[in-house]
Parts: structure tokens; sequence; C-alpha cells
């Protein structure tokens, strides 16, 4: 038996039942589904981008994941990550198929756990989830909020995710 | 008697208030309203908890405006809060309209209210369904304070996420345990101070009504 594929299974038709239940705030009741496994390594580090990489260090080096980059911007509360060969993708496709939108990513939410646990972010907030089932790739957009005074920051992220992309803005972290 | 049809479509979200305090009868009113509302088995999971306590409301204030802000900054990034507000034509007003809520001072009124109203389930008396009850008893509150000619509103923005809805549950005392209590909104009271404008446009009941089955919209 493939047990990631039970599990995908048994989370899918958890999301697909509470999506039904709390239809888009759904997605605000499940910022911890993530959060013990980071919460159970040694994550260190005095910076946001410290703090990320450490967490995509743990995530791969456990296998969760096979590739994580990301790219900071957005006058300094965008969070952007693409996430490769994830073990919940299938989950995610799973949703997909049913109608439903997919709004819980266990990855984002470990990496957005730790800049509030380490570094007394203020809060964070998950804006967007693409999934790419072809390329085996998804790319989230998340905002994160140093202090109370980030909020009202905006700007047009289409733009600057589409330079990220166009320039290969991306940092990789080698682990 | 007054139809109470009369109360409901009069009613609106009052979200600017006078300093002047809200009696003590009038508070219990709202109270006893909600007590009465319907619940399953008759379990009655529901708990209040009245703050007028300015720096409690501060707080409150505070987490409410963080939430919403946090989120609609992020709207806003990605396109949705400037789709949603397209129908205000003049570009000066929509963008003040939009600062309004994006900077989170939309959510920030519960420091003007004279008293907030926490609604919260206790989810260890055998209820059943807590967030339809709370509901129920939500809206009798907000009928009841409109009856009496004070204007209230329903806010759910401070225990939108699980984060914020521990914070709140810390700025009250409440146990924070998810097998405790659930908090569904605060209900914020006042007498009004802003103009109502009636009435907001609503679906007609024929977009809405289904006779016999679903999809069917003739009435037999």
């Amino acid at each position: 038996m493939d047990r990631t594929e039970y599990f995908n299974d048994l989370m899918a038709r958890m999301e697909e039942l509470f999506y039904h239940e709390l239809s888009d705030c759904a997605c605000w009741k499940t910022e911890f589904v993530g959060v013990d496994f980071i919460q159970s390594r040694e994550i260190r580090g005095r910076t946001p981008q410290e703090i990320i990489e450490c967490c995509i260090k743990e995530i791969t080096a456990a296998g969760l994941v096979k590739d994580i980059s990301y790219s900071l911007g957005g006058r300094g509360i965008l969070l952007y990550v693409r996430v490769q060969g994830c073990m919940h993708l299938s989950k995610e496709a799973k949703l997909k198929e049913r109608g439903i939108k997919i709004y819980n990513c266990p990855i984002i939410n470990m990496i957005l756990d730790q800049l509030i646990e380490k570094l007394n972010f203020e809060t964070t907030y998950v804006a967007e989830i693409e999934c790419d089932f072809v390329n085996n790739a998804c790319l989230i957009k998340s905002a994160i909020y140093e202090s109370k005074d980030k909020i009202g920051n905006v700007c047009d992220w289409s733009d600057e995710c589409r330079l990220i992309d166009e320039e290969n803005k991306w940092i990789t972290v080698e682990c | 008697m007054k139809d109470i049809i009369d109360v409901i479509i009069d009613r609106k979200s009052i979200r600017r208030y006078k300093p002047d305090p809200v009696p003590d009868e009038m508070i219990d009113k709202i109270l006893e309203a909600a007590r009465w509302a319907p619940t399953g088995e008759n379990y009655q999971p529901w708990r209040f908890i009245v703050i007028r306590d300015q720096k409690t409301r501060n707080k409150i204030g505070d987490l409410a405006k963080v939430g919403s802000g946090s989120r609609m900054t992020a709207w806003y990034c990605i396109g949705h809060m400037q789709k949603r507000f397209e129908k205000i034509k003049d570009p000066e007003k929509r963008a003040e309209v939009l600062r309004f809520m994006y900077s989170g001072e939309v959510s920030e009124f519960s420091k003007q209210a004279p008293v907030v109203i926490a609604v919260l389930g206790d989810l260890q008396v055998g209820a059943v369904d807590v967030p339809y009850d709370l509901s129920a008893a939500t809206e009798n509150m907000l009928l009841e304070a409109h009856s009496l000619g004070l204007g209230a509103c329903w806010v759910h923005g401070p225990v939108a996420t699980s984060r914020d809805a521990i914070k709140f549950k810390k700025i009250l005392g409440i146990p924070t345990g998810m097998n405790a209590y659930k908090v569904i909104c605060y209900v914020a009271i006042g007498w009004p101070r802003e103009q109502r404008k009636h009435p907001r446009p609503k679906y007609p009941l024929k977009d809405l009504v289904y006779w016999e089955m679903f999809g069917n919209k003739e009435r037999p």
C-alpha cells in the first residue's frame, strides 16, 4: 500500500468536508496544519531569509518536497514560494477534481508559523495557491507582516511575480 | 403588535456610535433575546461576555484591525479588492474606500462602541452544531438592539483565523483549547451616529426561491 496516497486521500476528504462546512472561510482555519512537524525541528535565524531557508532545509531533508525556491518583495510583505515535488500534491489534485478550491498548504503553513514563532511577526496570510499538476509544482503567494505598520503596504503583486519569473529572481536553497 | 418583518428589513449594520452609554436594562433585553434563540436539543451552548472596559475594547479593535487589514492588503495586492469595489466610479472615492478597507480601519470600531458582547459556545455541553445556535442568538441580539433604537454590528473579523481566535480568547481570559469554547463573533452595540442608507440592494425573491425541487422557479 502507498501510505502517502492513503494519507493524502484522508486529507483530501477532510478538506472537502471542511470546505463544504465553511466555504472560503475554511482556509482561515487551517493555518496550524503542518506546524507540528516544523516545531519539532530546530529552526534558527535572525532574519526572514534565514528562517525561510532553515525551514526549507528541514522540509526537503525530510523528503516532504523535492525542492523549494522563494523570493521576497511586494514592499516587504510578499513571500512568493515555488514548491517542486510536494508529497501532498495528489491531495490537491483530488480536491481540484472535485471542484474544491485548493486552500491548505501544510508546507507554507510551516514557514509562516516559524516567521511568527521565531521572529515574532505580527501575522501572515496565504493569499493564493496555484498548482501545476503537469510540472508537479505549486506557486504560493503569501503576505508576511513583520509589524502592524506593514499592513496596508499595497502594490501589484502580479507585476512583481511576473518579474521574478522573467528575471529568475528565485532564491534556491542548497540542501 | 408590530410585525417583526419591519424590524428585520429596517435593520442595518451600524459601525459608528455616539459615546453615550447603553443602559443596563437594554443590554439585559438584548441578552434575553439571545437566550431565546432556537438551539438544537435545547443544549443552549451560548455564553456571552459583556465588555464595556475601554482598554479591552481597544485590544479587540486592534486585533480586528490587524485581522481585516492583513487579509485585505493581500487581497488588494492580488487584485481582488479592486474588482469588489469597481462599482464606485469616482476614482478618489474608490481609492479612499479601498484604503479604509485594506488598512483594517474598517474593523476597528469596537473602540468606539460603548458595549461589545462576545458570543462564544461551550463545546463540552453536549452541543450540536454550535455555530448555528450561536448565529441564531446573534441575529436575535441584532434585531432586539435595533428594535430598541440602538445600532449594532456582527463582527467575525478578529476570530476569523485560528491564530486570531486564540489571541481574542486570551484578551478575555477564555480557555484557549480547541476542545473548550468556540468564539464565533462579537456584537458591537451603541447609539447610532450614522445615517441609515436603506434599503440596501437585495436580490429579488424570484432569484432565490425554488418551488418543490431545486431549480424550479415556477410557483405551482
